[in-house]
């Protein structure tokens, strides 16, 4: 059920998020946003800085954990169960019981779920009997955050390869660490991969002493390493040099063109416009208008996403 | 000249000699066993301070923080007497051991501190690419960010274990027989009738020692930053 041959069914969902809400403190940097990204889908997360793009993105890892609503890949659940999603729950609830004993109407029941949802009635201790719903709920579903990483690879804005590794260590780390391959296999597609970017003869090279865009590359394919269903990108090209953002995207674009799944955050227009298959605008912790690049590019509906594409392109 | 001749006299006696030689030997099993002590504390006191925070390691880190508070905030030399005339006052407990607990759990402190700022001091991205790849936390922390942060925290610690050798000189406080108390026995004795010879080849040992721990500590970096500029 949830493994990759499956997975890899065009138009099946791979990541699902549901009504996800994000806060630092008092700041709602998501304030409830929903989407499902398909397999094989290639999604372009664009809009200003601040808007919460990259708090989306890694809430899709878990990253950042969200405050609220929850997070799916393939048909298994990454957060916790909401229980404001499980009529079961709300019902197994202290705060429905003592709404139920004073209720009249024969409707009760749905008028009561549906003022615990809007009103976000739940307290912080609704009694055993709730804990219990929930637990089965998330026993029922849940699936180990590090096994969801293993399939999910990220990428990120300043690179992160381990600087203490040399770059044929960064790429077989993980894949042996988790005992997915042995030492020997781990290498072998290490050394394919970097062959394929070019870089091999640097696999005995630390970090310090790499350009910008071969740390980037070399992100990118320590994240192929683990051969992952889906790839995360957060803004992998903002903290490049410009000539160098070219070898970065080109990298990209093959792996689009691959088939891989794909959800990018980025500054790059021209780069979403080709690539991606759908593209999200997102402003104020919301998507505020989504579309084919086609249709969000050159005929934007909403306002803001009118005024930001005209600062932008 | 009478001063040098005295220093001459002084290294050619073997009876100096041989009460430079006890003392010595206090300071440096001391030193040594308390070394280890505290930074055996700090690494676990450290390592437990920057544990997430959850239900039952409340506990453990509220001792750890209130442990780091006491001890940072408290004088050696009043540590010092607590251990030899309140917890271990009773006959015949080692005296040595009494100072090396003293003395390795004022250490501790100090290392958890500097360990703590030194695992912190890691780029956060770095335990994020960890993470994002699906290792747990206890591998990225091994593998990744501790490897790290040692660099960072070698200069730090070096610190701490000169100032733990030089301030073992405050257990002649409590009667036992180190490297300055020899100083003291001599300069006191009938023949040398001055303090101011042993003082001053006391304080060449004490140099002397923490010049090669000064050393040893260079080499270490040294290689450790060896991976840094290939």
């Amino acid at each position: 059920m949830t493994n990759g041959d499956n997975g890899n069914e065009t138009g099946a969902r791979s990541v699902y998020i549901k009504d996800v809400h994000k806060s630092f403190g008092s700041l709602h940097v998501l304030q409830g946003v929903s989407t499902t990204i398909h397999n094989g889908e290639k999604v372009a997360v664009i809009g200003p800085s601040g808007s919460g793009k990259s708090t989306l993105l890694r809430c899709m890892n878990l990253l950042e954990e969200p405050t609220g609503g929850e997070v799916w890949l393939d048909d298994r659940l990454l957060t916790r169960p909401d229980p404001y999603f499980y009529p079961e729950v709300l019902r197994a609830s202290k705060t429905y019981a003592s709404m139920m004993a004073q209720a009249t109407a024969a409707t009760a029941d749905e008028q009561i779920l549906q003022r615990i949802r809007v009103e976000k009635l739940l307290r912080r201790h609704e009694g055993r009997g709730f804990r219990t719903a929930l637990a089965a709920v998330e026993q029922k579903n849940r699936l180990d955050i590090n096994h969801a990483r293993q399939r999910m690879g990220m990428v990120f804005q300043h690179f992160n390869l381990f600087n203490n590794m040399t770059v044929l260590q960064n790429l077989t780390l993980a894949p042996v660490q988790l005992k997915l391959k042995t030492k020997e296999q781990a290498e072998q597609r290490a050394m394919e991969l970097l062959e394929r970017i070019g870089l091999a003869d640097k696999k005995d090279k630390y970090p310090s002493t790499l350009s910008g865009g071969q740390k980037q590359r070399i992100a990118i394919v320590r994240a192929l390493a683990m051969n992952p269903e889906i790839m995360l990108f957060d803004e992998p090209t903002s903290a490049l040099d410009p000539e160098m953002v070219g070898e970065v995207l080109d990298l990209i674009k093959q792996l689009a063109n691959e088939g891989m799944t794909m959800v990018i955050v980025t500054h790059e227009m021209g780069f979403a416009r080709e690539v991606a298959d759908r593209v999200l605008f997102m402003d104020g912790g919301n998507i505020a208008e989504e579309g084919t690049p086609a249709e969000l590019f050159s005929s934007p509906k909403n306002a803001r996403t009118q005024e930001f594409l005209s600062k932008v392109l | 000249m009478k001063f040098f001749s005295q220093i001459v006299e002084l290294f050619s006696t073997e009876k100096y000699m041989d009460i430079i030689w006890e003392g010595l030997q206090t300071t440096l099993i001391i030193s040594v066993l308390a070394a280890l002590l505290g930074l055996l504390l700090g690494t676990l006191v450290a390592l437990v301070t920057i544990s997430p925070q959850s239900g039952w390691m409340m506990v453990p880190k509220a001792i750890c923080k209130a442990y780091v508070t006491i001890v940072r905030g408290t004088p050696m030399a009043l540590q010092l007497f607590i251990m030899a005339y309140v917890v271990f006052a009773f006959r015949g407990f080692p005296e040595e051991l009494t100072a090396t607990l003293a003395f390795g759990i004022n250490s501790g402190a100090y290392v958890a501190e500097n360990i703590r700022g030194g695992i912190l001091s890691v780029d956060i991205g770095q335990t994020e690419a960890g993470r994002a790849l699906g290792l747990t936390r206890k591998i990225t922390l091994s593998r990744i960010v501790i490897p790290q942060a040692i660099k960072n925290v070698i200069p730090s610690i070096g610190n701490e274990l000169i100032a733990l050798i030089k301030e073992t000189s405050i257990v002649s406080m409590i009667g036992m027989f180190d490297l300055t108390m020899a100083a003291k026995i001599i300069g006191s004795g009938n023949n040398m009738a001055s303090y101011i010879v042993p003082m001053t080849v006391v304080a060449l040992f004490y140099l002397a020692i923490v010049y090669l721990l000064t050393f040893g500590i260079k080499l270490i970096e040294r290689r450790l930053r060896a991976g840094d500029k290939r």
